[in-house]
């Protein structure tokens, strides 16, 4: 019994250090990576982001000049920090997954930038805002092609003290997204000094029911609501605002730009604020090159807010592959010395911590049920008023 | 002066009437769909001696139905709200009730023999398959889908409080349900056999009530009720997503255990019991609704420590 | 019932069935882990299914089952070398590897839920809520102190026992489905605590660093003269250890004038009181037990996947334990293992099922509790020393 065991043993041993050696192809093929929320309440981003990464990953292919054939490795991480540590680890584990183009949600991208790090994984992020997820560690695998929540709660709180606001109530996800806007919101909002602050709450990144946090605004009686969080409870805290009667001027941030905002809510979603830094993907630089590109291939979702940026951050990953070829440490390199790359998006330099500067913020309110640039709109002109606007 | 005003966010508002009656308004809306939930388990518990924990996602299948139902009814142009909600709810009641019906039959029934577990089991994965399969597939399953407000939105502003009609509507239309329930159990001839049935099986056989078919019947009432419940849901949030079902059911459970399995007062009084402890929770603790749910579960926790067997005691004992 | 046929001698049941079903396993399990294409792992699922499906219709698993049951402890060794030979197969592969750790810790888990359902009868719908206390505990003692590793292990795992203690009162008061609703109601209040709790990191969670051991970092990549291995190996050994260490823990248990009176307690607790058992004493000890094994399982899980956040501890990841359980043959040590090995290794590998995958574990459990309630690999009826026969 005991030889039989040592037998199986040998017999066993001998085939796990054998078969790998027989493999070895020859690699055309490279492998990119996309990371987003593919369900749950924000997947109308993440769709977008992966049909824009693909759309990337098409164009690439069909080039003719192209030195490699790409295969594009979607994953989801629905939004939450531990599933995305589980995809993280999952693609960076693989080594034969090149770089990848991560993460929508900041409470997703800010847990996983130990776990590329831990593994050597060059990505660049398209469409979370959180400062710290660039700027916590000096860590070489991770950039940013999107902006940073730092200058949209700048512009946000300008536009609320230029309108005449004096009382503003804050609600936000407990998720590091919302505390960090409802840090950055207030600092601005502080430094401009013309409005105050009466409450702030924080709800969980799930929370069905909001009747008690805004019964309890109700009785503080602001003029605008602060909203720092994303699209699904968006819709859940105005249509409750609505049922408890709550008159005031509902403000988010680049959290409820999405199509999905306005679908859930119809007419209440009217007179909504919210701020995104880049311009409207119309406006950008290559923007009508990449809606024609988009349309052309007939996906079934809309490319939404971030999908440009996905584009572009997609886009820079192939053409550093090209240049270097299919190895993570020379990628990760080639990231650390980008400056004014021509893109989609405009040009982007990369910082010594890996962050592009998106200059341009843009105002949004819904109007009609679209979201419209402010300085564009009724309500700048005075054709409409927003709830108390002067 | 620049900077936040400190303090507002927590227990030391003064309450005014109108703010009080904000929040007894709140609790009771939670309740009463709290209520309805509870009533369905113990429907089920008093029946056959089963927990079907799939109650709560036999909910969230209505509440779909129902919104199913809608968007069926607006691309065949049907417009008018009351026609529109009297169809989605009658539809959905029944649908639920098959539903119901086929769950007794084909996956409660076989189990009888086995051990109580397997059967709350056999339920808490039946529970995940519905909720995984409106994930799945209804079309954009996994995000929230707004509900149409099919109720008249006009409010009355009393001060702080602010009177809407259909909060009024659907708690009116709850307690006739709930009402009608106990007429159904107390006044008629199905309910005296249901009770029959819930005391005694045994007996209730050799007296020549239809086993069978009185468990189907108390199972498509209970599911049908969850049905009801689900679209209350949805005209009250105006959304529905896959995981309610999973949130009421656990607290129509909690609510219907409290109140003692088995009783429909006891189930009752369960549900509006667990929303006053939220409502509650969230007046005094100081972080808004954010402890309300660990300050709730907690509550019940320490009632099973002081009465297993819930606040209305079962009535049989077991001593040695 | 085993069917092994009535012996007049003292002859005892051959080993070789168990070996070879042991061998044929292993090679089985090593080529699922190695598949990457999705046919094949398609047809080799296929080709398992059939192949026991057949081997049970032969009867052939019976006299596997039975000569598990008469040589155990040898078999245990070789199921060990065989653990051995899958990780050298696999000796660079970080992602491979970790599903492997994954296996063994959640083993080791449901081996405690074992203790407390299987041989006590004392529900326990919380398990992957002290699970959560073990890796929440191992966060904070890591990141706040420098208690050595192993020795957080084992606090992770007292602190489980300590909060199952918290339970006791209402657990022991109540029976069947009341002692389910106490359990569901911690399941769902420890991970709402969590989230709402900022201290210990809120929905964002924490990070971890990995586990060191007499300066000997778990988390570098090892070399060993050409053959470089992934870091995953050392949490390998340290889980394999712990895996080894419960189940010959959780087995003696079993044997013991312990597990009688806990076999006792459980079947008729009226017949057992009757008999002067003190059913509250063996009650405690069997949770308790229990909590602990689920406690350090955690503790190192947290370490192995260096984050730890409220939602990998919801009732959802408790009800997987629980299938586990029951998939695997309640009380069967042996049946859990190849339950877990199941349920955590298959949707990984079979991508297109991924998104399906909670509803395929329900559908199965349901069909489990339908067709073969006593689950893959029922526990036989108590025997005093193997190979005994009455």
């Amino acid at each position: 019994m005991r030889k039989t065991c040592r037998r199986m043993i040998v017999g066993i041993a001998a085939l796990a250090f054998a078969v790998p050696t027989i493999a070895a192809e020859a690699k055309d093929k490279v492998k990119v990576g996309f990371i987003g929320p593919l369900t749950g309440g924000t997947s109308a981003n993440g769709l977008g982001g992966r049909n824009s990464a693909d759309l990337a990953v098409r164009l690439r292919n069909a080039d003719p000049k192209a030195k490699y054939e790409y295969e594009l490795v979607v994953l989801d991480d629905e939004c939450k920090p531990n599933v995305a540590v589980q995809v993280a680890t999952k693609m960076a584990a693989d080594k034969d997954i090149i770089a990848g183009a991560t993460h929508y949600c900041s409470a997703t991208a800010i847990a996983t930038v130990d776990t590329y790090h831990k593994f050597g994984f060059p990505v660049i992020v398209w469409g979370a805002v959180l400062p710290d997820i660039t700027y916590r560690n000096k860590y070489e695998e991770v950039h940013r092609v999107n902006g940073t929540m730092i200058n949209q709660n700048d512009a946000n709180a300008e536009l609320i003290s230029k309108l005449g606001y004096k009382t503003v109530a804050v609600i936000h996800d407990t998720t590091d997204y919302g505390k960090g806007h409802n840090e950055y919101f207030s600092k601005s909002l502080a430094k401009i000094g013309k409005a105050n602050i009466v409450g702030t709450f924080g709800v969980t990144a799930e929370q069905q029911d909001f009747s008690s946090e805004l019964t309890k605004i109700k009785a503080l009686n602001p003029e605008v609501i602060y909203f720092g969080g994303l699209t699904p409870i968006g819709v859940r805290i105005r249509a409750q605002m609505d049922k408890l009667g709550i008159n005031a001027v509902f403000d988010g941030t680049s959290g409820i730009v999405s199509d999905s905002y306005i679908q859930g809510l119809g007419p209440l979603a009217e007179g909504t604020l919210a701020f995104r830094e880049g311009a409207p993907t119309e406006k950008l630089p290559g923007g009508k090159f990449f809606i024609e590109k988009y349309n052309a291939q007939k996906y079934d979702n809309p490319p939404e807010a971030y999908g440009a940026f996905a584009f572009a951050a997609m886009d820079m990953i192939l053409d550093t592959i090209e240049k270097v070829g299919p190895d993570r440490k020379k990628v990760i390199a080639a990231l650390a010395d980008v400056k004014d790359r021509d893109s989609i998006v405009g040009k982007i330099t990369f910082d010594d911590h890996g962050q592009n500067t998106v200059p341009v913020i843009t105002k949004y309110v819904v109007q009609d049920g679209k979201f419209v640039e402010w300085d564009d709109s009724d309500y700048a002109s005075g054709k409409r008023k927003l709830p108390g606007q002067k | 002066m620049a900077g936040r005003v400190p303090g507002h966010d927590g227990g030391d508002l003064d309450m005014d009437a109108g703010l009080l009656a904000q929040y007894i308004m709140n609790g009771l809306m939670l309740g009463m769909m709290y209520a309805l939930v509870a009533v369905g388990f113990t429907l089920f518990f008093g029946v056959l001696d089963v927990i079907k924990f799939s109650h709560g996602d036999v909910l969230t299948v209505g509440a779909f139905a129902a919104l199913a139902t809608y968007v069926g009814l607006h691309a065949a142009g049907v417009n008018s709200s009351w026609l529109d909600l009297l169809i989605m709810l009658v539809l959905s009641t029944l649908a639920m009730a098959l539903l119901g019906m086929g769950i007794a039959r084909y996956l409660v029934m076989p189990l009888r023999s086995a051990p109580a577990l397997n059967t709350l089991l056999i339920t808490l994965m039946l529970g995940t398959v519905l909720r995984e399969s409106v994930r799945l597939f209804y079309p954009q399953g996994a995000n929230p889908k707004p509900f149409p407000a099919l109720l008249p939105r006009a409010s009355v502003d009393l001060g702080g409080f602010n009177l809407r009609l259909d909060n009024v509507l659907m708690l009116a239309a709850g307690v006739l349900v709930i009402l009608g329930i106990q007429y159904l159990l107390n006044r008629t001839k199905l309910g005296l056999a249901i009770r029959a049935v819930a005391q005694d099986e045994e007996t209730a056989r050799t007296m020549g009530i239809n086993f069978t078919a009185i468990v189907l019947i108390t199972f498509a009432i209970g599911s049908g009720l969850a049905a009801f419940a689900g679209v209350m849901n949805g005209l009250y949030y105006n959304e529905i997503n896959f995981g309610i079902g999973l949130y009421l059911g656990v607290i129509g459970f909690s609510a219907a255990i409290i109140g003692g399995l088995g009783s429909i007062y006891g189930a009752i009084l369960g549900g509006f019991l667990f929303a006053g402890l939220q409502t509650i929770g969230t007046v005094l603790l100081p972080f808004a609704s954010a402890y309300k749910d660990v300050f709730a579960f907690a509550v019940v926790i320490a009632i099973m420590a002081w009465r297993p067997t819930g606040l209305i005691q079962e009535k049989i004992s077991e001593r040695v | 019932m085993s069917a092994s046929k009535p012996t007049t001698k003292k002859s005892r049941t051959s080993v070789w069935p168990g070996v070879i079903a042991l061998a044929i396993a292993t090679a089985y399990l090593i080529a699922l882990l190695d598949a990457e294409r999705q046919n094949l792992i398609i047809a080799l699922l296929v080709v398992g299914i059939v192949v026991v499906i057949a081997g049970a219709w032969l009867g052939v698993l019976d006299s596997v089952s039975a000569s598990f049951a008469d040589h155990e402890d040898a078999l245990g060794g070789c199921a060990i070398i065989a653990a051995l030979a899958v990780a050298a197969f696999f000796h660079e592969s970080h992602f491979v590897l970790l599903l492997v750790i994954t296996v063994l810790l959640y083993s080791v888990a449901t081996l405690g839920l074992n203790v407390q359902f299987g041989y006590a009868g004392v529900l326990n719908f919380a398990g992957a809520s002290f699970f959560g206390i073990g890796a929440y505990t191992s966060a904070v003692l890591n990141t706040y102190t420098s208690v050595p590793h192993l020795l957080v292990l084992v606090i992770g795992g007292l602190l489980a026992a300590l909060a199952g203690s918290l339970l006791l009162l209402p657990v022991l008061r109540t029976r069947g489905h009341y002692a389910a609703v106490v359990t569901i109601a911690f399941a769902l209040l420890f991970k709402t605590f969590l989230e709402v709790n900022d201290v210990l990191g809120g929905p964002q969670g924490m990070q971890l660093k990995g586990m060191s051991i007499l300066r000997w970092s778990f988390n570098d990549n090892i070399k060993i003269g050409n053959i470089s291995l992934s870091f995953y190996m050392n949490y390998f050994v340290v889980s394999l250890l712990l895996l080894i260490g419960a189940f010959i823990l959780v087995r003696r248990l079993e044997r013991s004038w312990i597990g009688l009176n806990l076999d006792a307690l459980r079947l008729d607790e009226t017949a057992a009181n009757c008999f002067g058992l003190n059913i509250v004493r063996w009650k405690i000890t069997a949770f308790l037990i229990g909590n602990f094994l689920i406690g350090i399982a955690g503790a190192l899980f947290g370490m192995v996947g260096g984050f730890v956040a409220p939602n990998n501890y919801t009732f959802a990841d408790s009800l997987i334990l629980v299938s586990i359980l029951l998939l695997g043959g309640i009380g069967n040590p042996w049946g859990l293992i190849v339950a877990t090995i199941i349920v955590v290794v298959v949707p990984e590998k079979l991508q297109t099922i991924q998104e399906y995958r909670f509803l395929l574990y329900a559908l199965m459990v349901i069909a489990v509790l339908l067709f073969r309630p006593e689950g893959l690999l029922p526990r036989h009826v108590r025997r005093y020393f193997p190979g005994w026969r009455p």
